[in-house]
Formats: structure tokens, C-alpha cells, sequence
């Protein structure tokens, strides 16, 4: 077991969020942003304006006026677009490094996290139940407990880890808690909260895996942009029950795996479209 | 670990706490006494087990079956029982007891709190009244230092984190620097004390509400036979046993109907 009061300690000792993406988050939370706000909000952080405008005129043609302010990027780009552009540039700091404990080396963290991002974007339209707006910065920041959680990794424990899996045939999270007596769902929540994102993004994360505790769509959301993620990267043709998301889970966002088979495609063509532009952050 | 630190380990847990540690389980039982042993400063665990084997039972025999006790719990676990609370089961409860106004709860396996709090938390919300009757809640662990902690109230982020909504967190619970304490009125309405299950029971009253769920999975069939049997002579007419989730009394004890409020199963005396 780990102590749990070091690792609440270590969660609130990790750098702030960037503020403007902050209160970019709670401002799309509320629901009633406007241009104007969005612009003024992003003007303030200098760092910030310069990489969205960098990303505004790469995506411009040659044709259309150079954008040359915070409002006028947000007019071409849209609320929403620019939204993500701006938490993806507040977490991709956190999530490019190596997670040695999870096995995954320079970049896949992040990789992923995109993945998840652009599954939450793409599915929504497709789900009958309402998604909330924070569903994109649950998706994109889901696995941030992985980078608390590494800390704790020793080869030891994820010897223990990997044990309890094989002997008590569970997954990884279940592992983890039982080893620890406390998951990577619960490290990002504790993050999430730490950083001051909205309730909803914190419910989001810390039950991307389980999610009927959280008693909120954005976890089953999140849980569904997962499994996508994890679909797209494994390649479309490999077949894997792990990889199927729960039919109890599609059924509450008034999805069906048939509508899902269809939808996969459209996923894995999107991500490969707008990867690059969250990449380029 | 060897298997004879293996084999001394669970039959000392076993003998003290009835927990069934099978063969494979040593990854597990080297995990939690890794802990342990680093607090209480022996270089191995093999080093702790061969000190535990050397003397007499004590403080850190009883720091071992700790150890080994599996403290998973969470506000408002399951959801689906506290639901059943508010809808069926303490508005019976309520006309059933309404001429006498005195119930009675336990909670076998109290650990460190956080489901003797949610029930206090449900009567409070929709059921105040009847914290105004003669209402005792007995709240009983077999580790003494989990009861501390649930008699103290104060949990972490994490922990407040598992299950707990935000309305009754800022309802319930005051800030107290990085940690968060249960109302003290609340906690005063609980009686607080140590009970092995598996060994003698301390006298208990006739009891209107048992809970004791995700308890006895981790026991042997006789040992849940006895427990059930207690409990079943403890529980008045009308009484409501509460177990866990994949919990039964079904080929255990004949002396309890099921009956079913929705997701939730109940036990109660038969007719």
C-alpha cells in the first residue's frame, strides 16, 4: 500500500494548469461564453496567443487574410476549436514525457491522450444522450494519474502488480488498487482537482474506467473515448474483447455496437486528420 | 516469500480473523507486510516474519492481521442499498417502530467509517425524525486502528473523493487543513467498539438494521454459518439484514427470507 497522504501531497505539489486554460475550462462548463470573453480571455497570456496564432495561419489558406489577433481566431476558428487547441496546449507539457511504469516511452502518453480527445469530438454527435462540453478535456487529460502514479512504480510493486493481475485475473486498475490501494483514475481526479478544472472534468477522469460510481455521463464519455483510442491505435482489423467497450455503457449514451463498428472508421480517419494539429501545440 | 513465512502468516490470520489466504495469495500477503515491515524498520519481510515467529503474540502480531485486513471501503458503496434505505427500507422501519420510537442499527464491519456516515448522512437528509427517537447506532470493527480513524471522522482528498457527493461534502464536513472532519453531531449519534466476528461477541441489543456487507466473502463456510446464526438471534421481527453484493444467506442459514427492493437484496427473519 502506498501512503495515501505522500501521494495527495505529490498531487498538489505538480505545476498549476495553465490559468487561461483554467478558466477557459469553466467558462465552456458554464455554457455561455461568448466570442468576445473567449478572446479577451486568451489575449491576457501572450505565450498562449502566439501558438494559437501560429496554429490558426498554418490551418489558413493562402488566400484568406492572415489572422493577426486573439478575436479574429477565435471568429475563424470557432469557440469550440479553439477551446481544445487550448487545453491540448495547457496538458501537452504534462503528458509528452516517457511513463516508464506503464510502459510507455516519449510521446505515446500524449498520443494517446489525442486519440481520446479526438474519439470524445468525433462520437459525440453520434450519441443520444447529451455529452457535456467537458467531455473533450476529460478525454484528452484521462490518463493524467498515470504520471503521479509512476512515482510509486518500483519494480517491486509493479512485480505485485503484474501477480495480482495474473492471479487474480483482473485488469490493471483493479491491480493497482489492490496493490496500492488506490488507481490511476483516482491520481488524475486528484489532479484534475488540484489544477481546478471543472467537477465534471474530475468525475470524467476518475472514472474512465468504471464509470456507474460517478453517476454522470461524462464517465461513461470518457470511458467509451478510451476504448476508442485504444481501438485506433491497435489498428482497425485487430480483434481484442479488451478493446470492446461494455453494451451497458453504449446502451446509457444511446449507442449500440453495430452504430459503434460503423463509426470506428470515421474515429481512425479524423484522428489521422487532426492529430497533427493538436500535436503541433 | 518462503513457504513457510507464507504458511505461518495465514494460519495466524486465519486463526485470529477467519480471512482465507489461499495458495497464490503470496504476492498479496508480501505486498501488505513490505509495508509493515518498512514502518516499523526490519530490513525484509522475511526479517518481520521471523521476528512475528519468535515471540509471543503481540502489538505486532495484531499490526499483521491489520495488515492483512482488506480495508477497501467508500461513502455511499454500491449505491443502490442506500437507495433502497431512503425508499423502502427506514420508511418500513418507521411505521414498524412508530409506537415504540426505538430502532437499533449495527454495522459489523465498520472499518474506517464511511458507511456508518452515509447511513447517518441518509436519515439525516430524508429520515430526520429519527435521530429523535431512542436511536442507538453500534458501529464495531475487528482493527482497532481503522475504528480510531472512523471515531475521529477525518478522511483525505482521496478518500472523500470515493463516492461522497459534493453537496454533503460541503453539508457535512468542515475543512480541517488537508483533511476533512464528519459533523460532530453526526458522529456522536455512533457508539464506536471492537469486535471480532469470529470470536466471542460483546453483549448487543435487539437489532432493527444489520449491515454487514463485503464481510464475509472473505470467510469459510462454517465460520459464516456461525456468524449468520448470531446475527439471526440478534435481529428482531422485521429486521433487515444487509450483506454484500455477491453475499448470501442461501445454504447458510434457513432462518432468512430474501426479499428485494429493487437492485438491493435484503435478508429478514422468516415468518
Amino acid at each position: 500500500m502506498v501512503d495515501l497522504n505522500t501521494l495527495i501531497k505529490q498531487a498538489n505539489e505538480l505545476p498549476a494548469f495553465p490559468a487561461s486554460a483554467v478558466r477557459l475550462a469553466e467558462l465552456v462548463s458554464r455554457g455561455d461564453c461568448d466570442v468576445q470573453e473567449v478572446a479577451e480571455l486568451i489575449s491576457f497570456d501572450p505565450a498562449l496567443t502566439v501558438k494559437l496564432l501560429r496554429i490558426a495561419n498554418s490551418a489558413a489558406s493562402a488566400s484568406e487574410q492572415r489572422i493577426g489577433t486573439a478575436k479574429e481566431a477565435v471568429l475563424r476558428m470557432g469557440i469550440e476549436q479553439v477551446f481544445a487547441l487550448v487545453i491540448a496546449c495547457g496538458a501537452k507539457p504534462f503528458l509528452q514525457g516517457a511513463v516508464p511504469g506503464y510502459d510507455l516511452k516519449d510521446g505515446a502518453l500524449w498520443r494517446h491522450s489525442v486519440a481520446a480527445a479526438v474519439a470524445a469530438e468525433a462520437v459525440a454527435p453520434f450519441c443520444e444522450q447529451e455529452i457535456p462540453p467537458e467531455g473533450f478535456t476529460a478525454a484528452l487529460l484521462h490518463d493524467v494519474g498515470k504520471l503521479l502514479m509512476n512515482r510509486f512504480l518500483s519494480a517491486e510493486i509493479l512485480g505485485y502488480i503484474h501477480r495480482a493481475e495474473e492471479v487474480e485475473h483482473c485488469g490493471r486498475l483493479e491491480a493497482e488498487a489492490l496493490i496500492l490501494g488506490v488507481h490511476h483514475g483516482e491520481l488524475g481526479g486528484l489532479i484534475a482537482q488540484h489544477w481546478k478544472l471543472p467537477e465534471r472534468v474530475i468525475l470524467g477522469i476518475t472514472y474512465h474506467h468504471n464509470p456507474v460510481p460517478g453517476m454522470d455521463p461524462i464517465c461513461e464519455f470518457t470511458y467509451l473515448a478510451n476504448h476508442i483510442a485504444k481501438q485506433i491505435e491497435a489498428g482497425l482489423d485487430h480483434k481484442d474483447s479488451v478493446l470492446v467497450p461494455s453494451v451497458e455503457v453504449l446502451r446509457r449514451l444511446g449507442l449500440n455496437l453495430d452504430a459503434l463498428d460503423k463509426f470506428y472508421p470515421i474515429a481512425a480517419c479524423r484522428y489521422h486528420a487532426v492529430s497533427r494539429r493538436y500535436n503541433s501545440v | 516469500m518462503t513457504v513457510v513465512d507464507f504458511d505461518y502468516v495465514r494460519t495466524f490470520v486465519r486463526q485470529q480473523a477467519a480471512i482465507v489466504l489461499e495458495p497464490g495469495k503470496e504476492y498479496l500477503v508480501e505486498s501488505r507486510l513490505q509495508t509493515l515491515a518498512r514502518k516499523e524498520n526490519f530490513p525484509s519481510v522475511e526479517s518481520l516474519v521471523q521476528q512475528l515467529r519468535q515471540s509471543p503474540p503481540n502489538g505486532m502480531h495484531r499490526k499483521m492481521v491489520d495488515a492483512m485486513t482488506t480495508n477497501e471501503t467508500s461513502f455511499f458503496r454500491d449505491l443502490h442499498p442506500f437507495a433502497a434505505l431512503r425508499q423502502s427500507i427506514l420508511p418500513e422501519l418507521l411505521v414498524r417502530r412508530a409506537k415504540e420510537r426505538q430502532v437499533n442499527f449495527w454495522c459489523g464491519a465498520a472499518s474506517s467509517g464511511q458507511e456508518v456516515y452515509s447511513v447517518l448522512m441518509t436519515i439525516q437528509e430524508h429520515f430526520p425524525e429519527l435521530l429523535n427517537w431512542n436511536f442507538r447506532f453500534i458501529a464495531t470493527d475487528l482493527c482497532a486502528a481503522v475504528l480510531a480513524r472512523a471515531q475521529a471522522g477525518r478522511y483525505n482528498q482521496l478518500e472523500v473523493n470515493r463516492g461522497l457527493p459534493a453537496n454533503l461534502l460541503v453539508k457535512y464536513f468542515t475543512a480541517k487543513g488537508v483533511e476533512w472532519e464528519f459533523s460532530p453531531e453526526l458522529r456522536r449519534r455512533v457508539e464506536f467498539s471492537e469486535l471480532n466476528l469470529i470470536k466471542d461477541w460483546p453483549s448487543l441489543p435487539s437489532l432493527d438494521l444489520v449491515f454487514l456487507r463485503n464481510v464475509l466473502i472473505y470467510f469459510d463456510v462454517e465460520t459464516k454459518k456461525t456468524i449468520l446464526a448470531k446475527i439471526r438471534r440478534l435481529l428482531r421481527p422485521g429486521g433487515i439484514l444487509l450483506l454484500g453484493g455477491a453475499e448470501t444467506t442461501l445454504g447458510l442459514d434457513e432462518g432468512f427470507e430474501r426479499i428485494v427492493f429493487d437492485k438491493t437484496t435484503c435478508y429478514r427473519l422468516k415468518p
